[in-house]
């Protein structure tokens, strides 16, 4: 039931895989995230598939809200961050503001680079502790 | 590198580990252009969309390997990430907190979700789906749910 919106390659080859982001990157992330030889069900992989679009869906609903409120019409790193601190997602925003700072330095000093397509190399280790400081508290 | 305002000085990439994007930003913004309401996303503003999103499924994976072996699982199924979700307020909550109870979910939900909170869940802003679907649909269409979960091909 519900076909359309449900997975059934999984690989993106289907019609609706659109509003996915690719089980190999999904699942390469939570594998990277586990002690090594950590077990994913299939099913967990296309249900975190899900989650994350809903996640995307959620943060950028509510930072275009932001956005709107500044009376603008392009969303930007701020609204981002202000939307993870309305959604109760401090930690995030934390780490988001330090990675904002790094990109903003990054793209002043490489513009060239990015200009040939570069991927951004970013270090984030500090911001991403702080999330996962954040993460392993129970906190309500 | 020089030390910014206000952060710890940063040391030399090769003495820390580098992060690359590991989500397709393309796909993200196709993801986000979904609700109509958004026009126009700039690039810092999809870096940070794109990233926290990555920390969100490894969060949500580690969460998810807690009530696996919680429940002395070795391999981590949909009933763990339910669990995970359920059991972090501000990530139910973005989900609507709509999974289901174990009384109504199917059966191989697991036991020990906690029942929902009794407090409205927020109303839906624009573009998000309930997780409910993602959590009840039917798993034994594509495979069974063995312990072993192990993958088989569609």
């Amino acid at each position: 039931m519900a076909e359309s919106i449900h997975i059934n390659s999984g690989q993106g080859s289907m019609n609706g895989q659109d509003h996915l982001l690719p089980i190999a990157n999904v699942g390469k992330i939570m594998k990277q995230a586990l002690p090594q030889g950590a077990k994913i069900s299939k099913e967990a992989k296309e249900t975190m598939q899900e989650c994350a679009s809903e996640f995307i869906a959620f943060v950028t609903a509510e930072a275009s809200e932001k956005c709107r409120e500044g009376k603008r019409k392009t969303i930007n790193g701020e609204d981002v961050i202000c939307a993870f601190k309305t959604l109760g997602l401090d930690h995030y925003a934390d780490a988001m503001q330090g990675y904002l700072y790094k990109y903003r330095e990054h793209v002043e000093k490489s513009e060239v680079e990015r200009h040939h397509n570069k991927s951004l190399q970013i270090d984030i280790t500090d911001e991403l502790s702080t999330v996962r400081r954040g993460s392993t508290s129970d906190k309500y | 590198m020089a030390a910014i305002e206000g952060l710890p000085e940063i040391e030399e990439e090769e003495d820390r580990e580098i992060l690359n994007p590991l989500l397709p930003m393309g796909r993200v913004k196709k993801i986000l252009k979904m609700d109509r309401d958004i026009k126009k996303v700039n690039s810092e503003a999809l870096h940070l969309i794109t990233l926290s999103t990555q920390l969100f499924i490894e969060f949500l994976a580690e969460r998810s390997r807690t009530a696996a072996v919680e429940k002395k699982r070795k391999v981590i199924k949909v009933e763990h990430l339910r669990s995970a979700a359920r059991n972090h307020p501000p990530t139910s909550d973005f989900l609507l907190d709509c999974l289901p109870k174990p009384a109504q979910a199917k059966p191989s939900a697991s036991a020990t979700s906690r029942p929902l909170p009794d407090d409205a869940p927020p109303p839906l802003p624009p573009g998000a789906r309930r997780i409910d679907d993602f959590f009840s649909k039917p798993s034994a269409g594509k495979q069974g749910t063995s312990e072993d979960g192990a993958a088989t091909a569609c």
